[in-house]
């Protein structure tokens, strides 16, 4: 089954994917990175208002037989977090692009934007 | 070196997703591992768990050496019969836990997975040590295993038996024709549930088998299995995993393996258990329910108020329950059923119940 990328999204070399609105981006995990984690049983999300740096840890998703950190492809402050995830962390998995999001950051930093890979550099990727 | 499951070309085909275990390429799921875990507690899965290791024990004295090695008084299982069992040091510390099967003259033992040689060994050590007149003989590489579990497993496998298979009592073990296939059955299983475990030393036949039951158990749904959910299932009956509860510290006193032990013959490790058994300050395997949301794993420390006092050697999240269960060793103080623990994952307290085992009962699909 081939993974769905979606072209006006930008990426990470570790299969996450932004959003970037104005000064904002919205964070998730892309549709390769949830059928290789398959079911997805408990996300935790960090606190709003947390202060991040390019790589610090973002968010921990756990699939049954696996933990998964993942780490923050830009610096920012969370501005938001997908709370669905809490009772339905399988709506990773479902919908990895749309009810699936992870967290919103306000960016801190644009210059790191051009450190992310367009759809058709990641799909060379995988 | 990877070794792999002579079907591994077989799960290739079925879609399976690998990873390595003791030393074997394995499939660890088909599908999803919650998937693959409801079909088994619901109607029936094959797994193939050829990973695990056969050893002959054979010669006059075969039972005397069995009966010497392991927690069991081997002149009690009858032809015909297996029995779970754990393999001592003399210090009471658990090499292994296996099934024994009494088949004829002779027993067959299934050691884990990567554990052939070392117990093949010691065995026979003892055995030359003891002036005992048996061997045991590693053929591990000669078999296929694979097991049939779940409410459907008997149906599924009667519609290649001519023998009727209620006659194959809980624990009962024998030779068996499945499809022109020679096969050793044993009543077994590490899932909780109705379930049969096959031998088969023909590589061939086993293939052509693993497809005919798959087959037969398609008006059941039945799937494969991987590793994964094996592990998950294991885990809701409170099974131990070598490698996880024990590996080679703990006795089968800490295991709470204490309905195993026959204490009324002589076996290598039964003077130490003593002792311990007179001490009673040892932790004990504990089976704790997440009442928060989080997913135990192997290493989190227990603590009771700020305080360790234990540690988790199993933990996953439950199909069937949907939390989170631990299996930890935990001081003796602490562990009465219904006390309120903290399991610390990844820096957080999650509240945890001590439940009584096993977290998953039979009439499983009422309790939630």
């Amino acid at each position: 089954m081939t993974k769905e990328i979606r072209s006006d999204l930008k990426y990470t070399d570790s299969h996450e994917w932004l959003k970037i609105k104005e000064n904002t981006a919205i964070i998730g995990i892309t549709d390769y990175a949830q059928s290789e984690l398959t079911d997805i049983v408990f996300a935790e999300l960090p606190e709003v208002g947390k202060e991040l740096i390019k790589g610090d840890e973002l968010c921990v998703v756990e699939s049954v037989k696996s933990v998964s950190e993942i780490y923050t492809p830009i610096s920012g402050k969370v501005i938001r977090i997908n709370e669905k995830l809490e009772d339905t962390p399988e709506v990773i998995n479902e919908s990895p692009y749309d009810d699936g999001w992870l967290v919103e950051l306000m960016i801190k930093n644009m210059k790191e934007l051009e450190d992310l890979l367009d759809a058709k550099s990641y799909k060379e990727k995988i | 070196m990877l070794l792999k499951s002579p079907l591994n070309n077989i799960h290739k085909e079925l879609g399976a997703k690998f990873k390595e275990f003791a030393g074997f390429e394995m499939p660890l799921q088909f599908t999803s591992i919650i998937d693959e875990h409801l079909t088994v507690r619901k109607t029936v899965g094959l797994f193939d768990v050829s990973h695990m290791s056969n050893v002959w024990i054979s010669g006059k004295d075969a039972e005397k050496l069995l009966t010497l090695t392991t927690l069991e008084d081997a002149s009690k299982i009858k032809d015909g019969m297996s029995q779970y069992t754990a393999i001592l040091r003399e210090d009471g510390t658990i090499i292994d836990d296996t099934i024994f099967m009494h088949l004829g003259e002779k027993y067959m033992i299934m050691p884990n997975a990567g554990m052939s040689d070392e117990v093949t060994g010691w065995l026979n050590k003892k055995s030359e040590e003891h002036n005992i007149c048996a061997t045991a003989e590693n053929v591990s590489r000669d078999y296929i295993i694979l097991a049939i579990q779940g409410p459907k497993s008997r149906d599924t496998l009667q519609k290649l038996i001519d023998v009727d298979l209620k006659k194959v009592g809980f624990f009962a073990c024998r030779f068996i024709n499945i499809s022109d296939v020679e096969c050793i059955i044993s009543h077994t299983g590490y899932t909780g549930e109705l379930g049969f475990e096959l031998q088969i030393n023909n590589l061939e036949k086993a293939k052509n088998l693993f497809y005919k039951i798959l087959e037969a158990g398609r008006e059941f749904n039945i799937k494969p299995i991987g590793l994964g959910a094996r592990d998950t299932l294991r885990i809701e009956k409170c099974f131990l995993l070598a490698g996880n509860e024990f590996d080679g510290g703990r006795t089968p006193l800490e295991a709470i393996m204490s309905w195993v032990i026959d204490w009324d013959h002589d076996f290598i490790g039964k003077d130490s258990l003593l002792i311990q058994k007179e001490r009673g300050d040892y932790h004990r395997l504990t089976s704790l329910e997440c009442i928060d949301k989080g997913i135990p794993r192997h290493g989190c420390e227990v603590q009771n108020e700020g305080k360790k006092i234990g540690i988790v050697t199993s933990g996953t999240l439950s199909p069937c329950l949907n939390k989170g269960l631990a299996m930890a060793y935990v001081h003796p103080d602490f562990r009465e059923k219904d006390r309120i623990l903290d399991v610390i994952i990844r820096g957080r307290q999650v509240k945890a119940k001590v439940v009584k085992p096993p977290f998953v009962k039979k009439d499983w699909f009422k309790q939630n």
